[in-house]
C-alpha cells in the first residue's frame, strides 16, 4: 500500500507585486502554498533577494562587505557594485544617516543620495527610512516624490505615520508601499486596513511584517508569518495576502555573534564567517516561514541564499 | 428666489463664456491648442466631469453643449446645484482662455493655475490631517483688518487659505505676508479664478482617490468626504458669486456668508454668518474640521515620565482631598451648543490665595460634546483622568470619581501651576485622545467649597448612581451586539474573547462598556462589533453570528464557542483569565480558583496545572478562565443551571465576590447565603471532604442533573 | 480525534486512588489528554476501556529515545505543524558527520573540533549532541568498526549510517550500550537490519527511494513489530528532500497517518556536501520545518551560534516566553560605581535592552529582576514587576555589590518612580524612555 500523498490546496493566493520597471522588474508573490511546498502546487515567483547598501557608504560595513565594494567612493559607484551582486534581484538603500538620534543628515542631502543611487542602476531599488517615524514621515514622501516613474518600494510606513508615506508613495506617486509592523498578525492586517483606506491599492502593497536575527526573539517572527501564511491562504484574508519582504542585514550586521572580533572572541573564530552564517541562516529561516523577499548585505549571504532558493523551487 | 438667482446668475456667465468661446475660435481657428500648464489633465475640471480631455478650442467650443445640458431649470435644488456645476465648468473655460499662447495672465502675489506638482505635495498634508482643512475666501471683509484677522486665524490653525477677489488687495494693504510656503495662497482677482482651487479639489480625486475621469457621483463623494474645502463669500453676494457658490456646495463645500440680504439659508450647506470674527468656528463646525492640539499649554512639563513622582507633604503647596472634604471629577455629555470648546472657568479663588500646606476642595466637570458622543463613554473618559494629572510635572494624583487626592508641589506652583492648568490638560488629553468621539469640550474647575459641595451631591453622585443602575440593567438580552476583543492575541494566537454586558472579558479588564468605546474609538481595533440576529441555542448562547467572528478573528482555529456552557464549545482562554472554574464530578459541580490561589484545589490541581491546560485560545470542556465579575453572573455556565453549580473556591477568593453572588443566588434560586454552602481550602482540599462537607450543608449541586 | 479531559475521565474507575501519581482521576484524565502521561499508567482501568482509550490518546507522532544517561535525547512527540497551535516539544539535533571515506587526519581534525563549540546559553547547554558515522560502500567491517570506536570516545550520542547487517553488527558490538542510532535499513534490507538493530535495543533508521518505498519499509517493520524507528527522509536532492520531510511530518500530524509518525534524519553532508554556507542555510530550514536529526558536515562557531539560537527561539512554548537568569550584568566595562539600569527577565526585552546598551557604549549595570518572564508592561500588570519586588531584589542582590545608587527604570512603569524612591532609600530614581530603541540616546543625554 503506497503512501497515500494529499496535496494541500488553497483557492487562494499571495499577491503579484512587480518592483521596478523595464527588463530588469522583478516579481515578488503570486504563490499559493507554504514556502517551498513545491509538492503542493509549483512555486508562480522565486523569493527574491534584495543587496542592501546604506547613505552611510561603506563605514559602517563589516569588512567582508567592505572588501567586496573596495575602490568605490561614491554612492553611485557603490550602488552600481550593489546591483551587480551575484544573486541580487534589486537594491534597497537604507536611508539610517537620517535618524534624529543618529547622524541626523538632512532630508535635502539624503534626497540627493536617493537620487544619485537611482540614477546609477537601472534594476529596481526599495528604499527604507531611518527608524524614526517622525523624520521618516518628511523624508520618505519626499523620496517618493524624487523616484517617480521607477515604481519604488518606500519602506517603513509604520502605524504612526501611515498617513504621510501611504498617501505620497501610494497615491500621489503611485510607488508600492512597504508596510510595516512588529511581530504580530493583528497589527500587520490593520495598518493594511488603514492603509487600504487611505485609497492605496492593495495589490501595491508588500508588508515587513516585524524582523530579528536568529536567537533573538526570532520565534515571534516565525509565529507571526506562519499565522499570516495560514490566514492569508486558508482564510482567503485579503487584507493579509500581501508579499513579505524582510530586512535580515540591518539586524543581523548588530548583533555581537556578527560585529565581535576575533581578537575579541579567539574561541569563535572567523569574524567574516560568523557574520555570513548569521545572515545566512536567519535569511533561510525568514524564507521557510513566509517572506516572498529578503534583504541582505553579504555577496556571500546573496549568492548563498540565491543557491538555496534555486534548489528549493 | 435663491435657485431663481442661481439660474440667472449661472445664465450670465454661461452667456460670457459662450461668446468669449465663439470670439476664440474666431480669432484664433479651432485646431489652436488649449489648456493650462504643468496638469497632465487638461482642462481638470472637465475632464474630472465628463471624463473627456479638451486641447484644442474646437473641442472647448463642443464642450460648451455638454455644460449646457447640465442647466435644467426644474425649479428644485438638484437643478440649481447643477447649475452651479455648469457656472464652474465655464469659469474654467475663461480661466483657460487665459493662458492661450503660453500667456502668464497672473502676476504677484497671484497664483491662477496651480501645477499638479502641488497637488502631489498638498495631498499629504491634506491626507494626514497636518493641513486640516481648506478655506475658499472670495470677495472683500468689511474692512482690511477683518479679512486678515479671519486669514491669520486659519493660518494659525495649519488651514491652507485661498483668496479671491477684493481680499487680496486687502491683504496686501495691510502687509500681510502671503505664498503657498506660508499656506496663504491668493488665486486672482476675478472671480473666475476661484475654479483653481477647484481644481485642486478634483485632481486631488483623481490622483488621490482614483476616482475613475467622468465618474461624477465617485467624484462629488471623494470631494464631500475626503477634500475638507470651505467657502467664506463677503457681501455683496452677487448672483454670479451665488451660482459659483452652488457648485462648491454641490462638490460638499458649506458656504459662510455675512450677506444678509436677498438670500436664504441651506442647512449645512449655505450658512448666514453676520459676524465675521465668527467665521471661523462656524466654518469649522460646518465642515466637520478638528484641529490638532499639539502642545499642551501650561507652565511645567507634561510626560508620562512624570507618572509615577510622589509628592511628600513636606513639598507640597496645597492638597485636594476627598476623603476629608468634598471633591469630585465628572465628565457630562452636552449637546453641541452647550459646550465652548476651549472654554476654561475657574469658579472659586486661585491657588494663590490657598495657605501654604493646607487642604481644599476641588472639583472639574468636563464637558463634551460630539455627534458620536454617548453617555455610555463617560466613565471610560473619567477613568483617563488619573493618568493624565499625575502626567503633570510636580502634581500628584491618586483615586477617582469623588474620592480622590491631589497635591501640586511647591516646585510646579512656583513655576506658576494653577488650578486653571487642570482644564488645559483636561481640555487637551480628552480632545487629543478621545478625538473620534469629543467634537467640542470645555472644562468647569471649582474651587469654591460651597460649589463643589452641590457639584458632587446634585450632580456628580446622582450621575454616578445612574450609571450604576444602567450597568445594573445592562443584560445580554437587553442589547443589539456584543464585541469580540483579540488585545492578547499575541500571547495566544487563536484566542477570541466575545465580551457580552453580562460577561466581561476574561481578564477581568474589559468590559461591554469598555470594549463598545475601544471600536468607537479605533473602529480598526481590537474590539469589533459582533451581531447577534442569528440564535442557535439561546440557553446556551450560540448563535451563528458569534460562530463566524469566532472563526474569522480566531483565523480559522475555532468554529463555534458557546457563551452560557463550559461543556460544549465553552470560550477558549488565553492566559490571563483572573480565574478558571473546572468541573469537579464527585460533586456535580465546579470549583473556581484565582490567579492568586496558589493551593491545591479539590480537582487534584493548582490554578497553574488548570491554567497550563487551559490556556492558550484551545478549547477544553470543563474547564474554562474568566474574570471575577463573571462568578456572580447570572450567565455563568447558565447553560448547566448557573451558579448552583459552584462548590468550591479559595477562602479569599470566596469573600470578594460573597455578596454579590449570595445576592444572585437569592435571586436565581431564594437561597440565602449561598456561599456559606461553598467549601474553601479551610474546609477541604480533597474531593472526598468536599462531598463530605457539601452534603451536610446540603448543597444544590448534589442533586442536580449530572454534569457529563 | 483526540479526546479530551471529559471524555477520558468517563472511562476511568474515578477512584481517586493515587496510584498513578495524581491526586484525582480527574487530574490524570487531563494529563492523558493533554499527552502528558500515557493512559496504561492508571492501573484500574479495564480492558474494554484501555482497548478504546489507547488507540485514541495514541499520539500521532512517537516520541523516541536515542542515547543513554545524561546524553539521553529525547526525538519526535510532536502534535502540530505550526508552533503557534500549541508548542514544539523535542528540538532538532545537530550531528556532525564522520565517514570511512576521511583519512586518519581528516578524522582526528574533525574529533577534536566537535568538543570545541560546548557552550551556554540562557541556561541551555549548546554543542553538537550526535556524531553521524557513515560507512562508504568500499569499508570493510574493521575499518568502519576502528572508526566507531574512535568517534564513541568523544562521548557523543552515535548514529551508525550503515547499510550492511554484517558490518551493522560488528559496530553495534562495540557501542550498543550507548544506545545509538542505526540507520540504514532500506527496502532490500529491513528484514536483516531489523533483527540486528533490535538484538543490540537500538533505534533503526530507515529509508527509500522514494516516499512510497520508505512508506512500504515503515509499514514493514512494523509489521515485524518493531516501532521504534526513526526515519531518513534525505532524497537524491535539497528540493525532494525538503518535500520528504514536510509531508512525512503533515502526514502524521494533520492526515494521522501513524506509518509516517517517526521522527526524521535529514542529511545535509549528501544533498549539499562541500559548501558549508549551502548547509548552514538548510541547516536553518530543516531546523524550522521538520528535521529531528540533521547531519552536517561541520559545526563550528559560525554554525552554532546562529542556528543554536535559531534552535532555541523555535522551540519555546509560545505561552511560557523565554526568560533570562535574573541578575546584575555589567556592560562596556562596567564597575560597581557604573549606573544601573533595570528590566524584566523576558528574554525578548533582554535582548532589544541590552542590544541597545551594549550600543551606546556607556559603562553601566544592567540589573534583571524576576517578573515571571514576561514584558514590563504585563508583569507590571501581573504585579511582578512592582516597587515591592523590584526593592526586595535590590537590596538582597544588588546593594551588596553595586556602590552606585543611581538607577534606571523602563519608561513604561515611570509610574513606580514614587514608590521606589520610598522603598529603596538613598536611591536616584531616573525615568528612562518607553522603547529599548531610545536608550541609546537617553544615555548620552543622561551624562550630558
Amino acid at each position: 500500500m503506497p503512501f497515500n500523498q494529499k496535496p494541500q490546496k488553497f483557492n487562494a493566493k499571495i499577491n503579484t507585486v512587480t518592483v521596478g520597471t523595464g527588463d530588469k522588474a522583478v516579481t515578488i508573490g503570486g504563490n499559493s502554498t507554504f514556502p517551498f511546498y513545491t509538492f503542493d502546487a509549483p512555486t508562480e515567483n522565486r523569493p527574491k533577494i534584495g543587496v542592501e547598501i546604506t547613505d552611510m557608504g561603506l563605514d559602517e560595513f563589516a569588512p567582508g562587505i567592505k572588501a567586496y565594494y573596495e575602490g568605490c567612493t561614491t554612492m553611485a559607484e557603490i550602488a552600481k557594485k550593489a546591483a551587480a551582486m551575484e544573486g541580487g534581484d534589486f537594491v534597497v538603500l537604507n536611508l539610517d544617516g537620517g535618524d534624529p538620534n543618529g547622524v541626523n543628515k538632512s532630508t535635502e542631502e539624503l534626497i540627493a543620495v536617493v537620487k544619485e543611487v537611482a540614477e546609477a542602476i537601472d534594476c529596481p531599488l526599495v528604499v527604507e527610512g531611518c527608524k524614526n517615524v517622525e523624520k521618516d514621515a518628511e523624508l520618505l514622501p519626499k523620496v517618493a516624490e524624487a523616484l517617480q516613474g521607477r515604481n519604488v518600494i518606500v519602506m517603513s510606513e509604520k502605524e504612526e505615520n501611515y498617513k504621510a508615506i501611504g498617501a505620497a508613495a501610494g497615491l500621489a506617486y503611485n510607488q508600492i508601499v512597504g508596510a510595516e509592523s512588529a511581530d504580530d498578525i493583528n497589527l500587520a492586517k490593520q495598518l493594511n486596513v488603514v492603509t487600504t483606506q487611505l485609497g492605496v491599492d492593495a495589490k501595491k502593497i508588500v508588508m515587513n511584517v516585524g524582523t530579528a536575527t536568529v536567537g533573538y526573539g526570532y520565534e515571534y517572527v516565525v509565529s507571526t508569518m506562519d499565522r499570516i501564511k495560514g490566514a492569508a491562504l486558508s482564510q482567503n484574508d485579503n487584507m493579509l495576502q500581501m508579499p513579505i519582504i524582510t530586512p535580515v542585514s540591518s539586524e543581523t550586521w548588530g548583533v555581537k555573534e556578527s560585529v565581535a572580533t576575533e581578537e575579541d572572541m579567539p574561541e569563535w573564530g572567523s569574524e567574516d564567517e560568523r557574520g555570513i552564517n548569521m545572515e545566512v541562516m536567519t535569511a533561510a529561516a525568514d524564507l521557510a516561514a513566509g517572506s516572498d523577499a529578503v534583504i541582505l548585505r553579504h555577496p556571500q549571504s546573496v549568492k548563498t541564499i540565491a543557491k538555496m532558493i534555486d534548489a528549493l523551487v | 428666489m435663491l435657485i431663481n438667482r442661481i439660474f440667472s446668475g449661472n445664465d450670465a456667465v454661461y452667456g460670457l463664456t459662450e461668446k468669449a468661446v465663439n470670439d476664440a475660435v474666431q480669432q484664433h481657428g479651432a485646431d489652436k491648442a488649449v489648456g493650462f500648464p504643468h496638469t497632465a489633465y487638461c482642462l481638470p475640471c472637465y475632464y474630472a466631469v465628463t471624463g473627456v480631455k479638451i486641447k484644442t478650442l474646437g473641442e472647448l467650443q463642443a464642450a460648451l453643449s455638454v455644460v449646457k445640458s447640465l442647466m435644467t431649470r426644474e425649479h428644485a435644488l438638484e437643478d440649481a446645484l447643477m447649475s452651479g456645476v455648469a457656472t464652474a465648468l465655464c469659469a474654467e473655460f475663461i480661466e483657460a482662455l487665459k493662458y492661450l499662447d503660453g500667456a502668464e495672465p497672473y502676476q504677484e502675489p497671484c497664483y491662477g493655475h496651480l501645477p499638479d506638482s502641488i497637488i502631489r505635495e498638498l495631498g499629504v498634508p491634506l491626507v494626514t490631517g497636518d493641513i486640516p482643512g481648506v478655506a475658499v475666501i472670495l470677495g472683500s471683509a468689511p474692512t482690511a483688518q477683518e479679512g486678515v484677522d479671519l486669514i491669520k486665524s486659519y493660518q494659525a490653525q495649519g488651514i491652507l487659505v485661498t483668496l479671491v477677489g477684493g481680499i487680496i488687495d486687502q491683504a496686501q494693504e495691510l502687509g500681510l505676508k502671503m505664498g503657498y510656503n506660508l499656506r496663504i495662497v491668493p488665486l486672482g482677482k476675478d472671480v473666475t479664478s476661484v475654479i483653481h482651487v477647484v481644481s485642486v479639489a478634483l485632481r486631488a480625486a483623481l490622483i488621490f482617490g482614483n476616482v475613475t475621469p467622468g465618474d461624477a457621483a465617485s467624484l462629488l463623494t471623494y470631494t464631500k468626504d475626503r477634500v475638507p474645502a470651505f467657502v467664506n463669500a463677503f457681501k455683496p453676494v452677487d448672483d454670479v458669486i451665488l451660482a459659483a457658490g452652488a457648485g462648491a456646495i454641490k462638490l460638499g463645500f458649506p458656504v459662510i456668508s455675512n450677506e444678509d440680504e436677498n438670500i436664504a439659508e441651506v442647512p449645512g450647506a449655505l450658512i448666514a454668518c453676520p459676524n465675521v470674527a465668527d467665521f471661523n468656528k462656524v466654518s469649522l463646525e460646518a465642515r466637520g474640521i478638528k484641529i490638532k492640539i499639539t502642545k499642551v499649554d501650561i507652565p511645567v512639563a507634561f510626560a508620562s515620565a512624570f507618572e509615577g513622582e510622589i509628592i511628600r507633604r513636606k513639598d507640597m503647596r496645597v492638597e485636594f482631598d476627598g476623603s476629608r472634604v468634598d471633591c469630585v471629577e465628572l465628565v457630562q455629555t452636552k449637546e453641541m451648543n452647550e459646550v465652548e470648546d476651549h472654554k476654561i472657568t475657574v469658579v472659586g479663588p486661585e491657588v494663590d490665595s490657598f495657605e501654604p500646606g493646607s487642604k481644599h476642595s476641588l472639583a472639574y466637570v468636563v464637558e463634551v460634546a460630539g455627534k458620536k458622543m454617548q453617555p455610555d463613554f463617560e466613565p471610560v473618559i473619567e477613568r483617563k483622568f488619573h493618568n493624565y494629572i499625575n502626567c503633570i510635572e510636580g502634581v500628584y494624583h491618586t483615586g477617582q470619581r469623588d474620592m480622590f487626592r491631589i497635591r501640586i508641589s511647591n516646585d510646579a506652583f512656583a513655576a506658576g501651576f494653577r488650578a486653571r492648568h487642570f482644564g488645559e490638560v483636561l481640555y487637551t488629553q480628552v480632545k487629543n485622545e478621545f478625538e473620534a468621539v469629543v467634537d467640542k469640550c470645555q472644562v468647569t474647575v471649582y474651587t469654591d467649597p460651597a460649589e463643589c459641595t452641590r457639584i458632587r451631591h446634585e450632580v456628580a453622585i446622582p450621575t454616578f448612581d445612574k450609571r450604576d443602575a444602567r450597568l445594573e440593567t445592562l443584560t445580554d438580552e437587553s442589547v443589539d451586539v456584543y464585541y469580540s476583543c483579540i488585545l492578547c492575541q499575541a500571547f495566544s494566537p487563536s484566542h477570541v474573547c466575545v465580551v457580552t454586558p453580562e460577561r466581561l472579558g476574561l481578564c477581568g479588564a474589559v468590559s461591554w462598556l469598555d470594549a463598545k468605546a475601544t471600536n468607537e474609538l479605533d473602529p480598526n481595533g481590537p474590539c469589533q462589533i459582533i451581531t447577534k440576529e442569528r440564535p442557535i441555542d439561546v440557553n446556551l448562547g450560540s448563535y451563528e453570528d458569534v460562530d463566524e467572528a469566532v472563526k474569522k478573528y480566531s483565523q480559522g482555529a475555532l468554529e463555534h464557542v458557546t457563551l452560557y456552557s463550559i461543556m460544549q464549545d465553552p470560550m477558549t482562554s488565553c492566559g490571563c483569565f483572573e480565574c478558571i472554574c473546572g468541573i469537579e464530578p464527585f460533586s456535580n459541580g465546579v470549583v473556581i480558583a484565582n490567579r492568586e490561589y496558589a493551593g491545591m484545589t479539590p480537582l487534584g490541581m493548582t490554578f497553574s496545572e488548570m491554567a497550563s491546560m487551559t490556556g492558550g485560545g484551545v478549547q477544553t470542556p470543563g474547564f474554562m478562565g474568566h474574570g471575577k465579575h463573571f462568578i456572580s453572573s447570572k450567565k455563568f455556565m447558565k447553560a448547566e443551571g448557573g451558579i448552583e453549580r459552584i462548590v468550591w473556591m479559595p477562602k479569599e477568593l470566596k469573600e470578594t465576590v460573597a455578596e454579590r453572588l449570595n445576592r444572585t443566588a437569592k435571586e436565581l434560586y431564594g437561597i440565602d447565603n449561598f456561599t456559606d454552602m461553598v467549601g474553601d481550602e479551610t474546609v477541604a482540599t480533597d474531593p472526598e471532604v468536599l462531598v463530605a462537607f457539601l452534603t451536610e450543608h446540603n448543597h444544590p449541586a448534589l442533586s442536580m442533573d449530572p454534569m457529563m | 480525534m483526540a479526546l479530551n479531559g471529559i471524555q477520558i475521565f468517563k472511562l476511568t474507575p474515578k477512584k481517586n486512588c493515587k496510584e498513578c501519581g495524581c491526586p484525582t482521576c480527574m487530574a490524570f484524565s487531563m494529563k492523558v489528554a493533554q499527552g502528558a502521561m500515557k493512559i496504561e499508567q492508571c492501573p484500574h482501568m479495564s480492558e474494554d476501556a484501555l482497548a478504546s482509550l489507547s488507540e485514541a490518546t495514541a499520539p500521532p507522532m512517537k516520541t523516541i529515545k536515542i542515547g543513554t544517561g545524561a546524553e539521553e535525547l529525547t526525538l519526535g512527540g510532536e502534535t502540530v505543524l505550526f508552533r503557534h497551535e500549541k508548542t514544539f516539544v523535542n528540538k532538532s539535533r545537530y550531528a556532525v558527520e564522520l565517514c570511512t571515506c576521511m583519512d586518519d587526519a581528516a578524522v582526528d581534525a574533525k574529533l577534536a573540533e566537535i568538543p570545541k563549540v560546548d557552550y551556554d546559553r540562557i541556561g541551555e547547554r549548546m554543542y553538537a549532541e550526535l556524531v553521524y558515522v557513515n560507512c562508504d560502500a568500499e569499508a570493510t567491517a574493521d575499518k568502519y568498526t576502528a572508526l566507531v570506536q574512535k568517534a564513541a570516545a568523544l562521548g557523543r550520542t552515535m548514529i551508525l549510517g550503515c547499510s550492511d547487517p554484517e558490518i551493522a553488527k560488528a559496530a553495534l558490538e562495540v557501542c550498543k550500550d550507548n544506545k545509538p542510532v542505526l540507520n540504514g535499513a532500506n527496502a532490500s534490507n529491513y528484514e536483516a537490519m531489523n533483527a540486528v538493530a533490535t538484538a543490540a535495543g537500538v533505534v533503526l533508521g530507515v529509508s527509500g527511494k522514494d516516499l512510497n518505498e520508505l512508506y512500504d519499509t515503515t509499514a514493514a517493520l512494523e509489521k515485524l513489530g518493531n516501532k521504534n524507528l526513526v526515519l531518513d527522509v534525505t532524497g537524491a536532492d535539497v528540493k525532494e528532500t525538503f518535500g520528504n520531510a514536510v509531508q512525512v511530518r503533515r502526514a502524521a500530524l494533520k492526515d494521522q497517518d501513524r506509518t509516517f509518525g517517526y521522527p526524521s534524519i535529514v542529511n545535509l553532508a549528501k544533498i549539499a556536501g562541500g559548501d558549508y554556507h549551502l548547509q548552514a542555510a538548510l541547516a536553518a530550514v530543516f531546523t524550522m520545518k521538520y528535521g529531528s536529526i540533521i547531519v552536517m558536515e561541520r559545526m563550528t562557531y559560525a554554525e552554532a551560534l546562529p542556528l543554536y539560537g535559531l534552535r532555541q527561539n523555535v522551540f519555546t512554548d509560545p505561552q511560557k516566553p523565554m526568560r533570562v537568569e535574573p541578575g546584575i550584568y555589567p556592560m562596556n566595562g562596567a564597575d560597581e560605581n557604573s549606573l544601573v539600569v533595570t528590566t524584566v527577565d523576558f528574554a525578548l526585552t533582554y535582548f532589544l535592552v541590552s542590544g541597545e546598551l551594549e550600543r551606546s557604549g556607556v559603562p553601566l549595570n544592567l540589573v534583571i529582576n524576576d517578573a515571571g518572564g514576561l514584558s514590563v508592561l504585563t508583569s507590571w500588570a501581573a504585579g511582578k514587576f512592582s516597587g515591592n519586588s523590584i526593592s526586595a531584589f535590590f537590596k538582597e542582590n544588588v546593594e551588596p555589590k553595586v556602590k552606585s545608587r543611581r538607577l534606571v527604570i523602563p519608561g513604561k512603569v515611570a509610574v513606580l518612580k514614587g514608590d521606589l524612591e520610598a522603598k529603596l532609600p538613598g536611591w536616584e530614581i531616573i525615568v528612562g524612555p518607553r522603547e529599548a530603541v531610545q536608550l541609546v540616546k537617553f544615555l548620552k543625554d543622561l551624562d550630558a
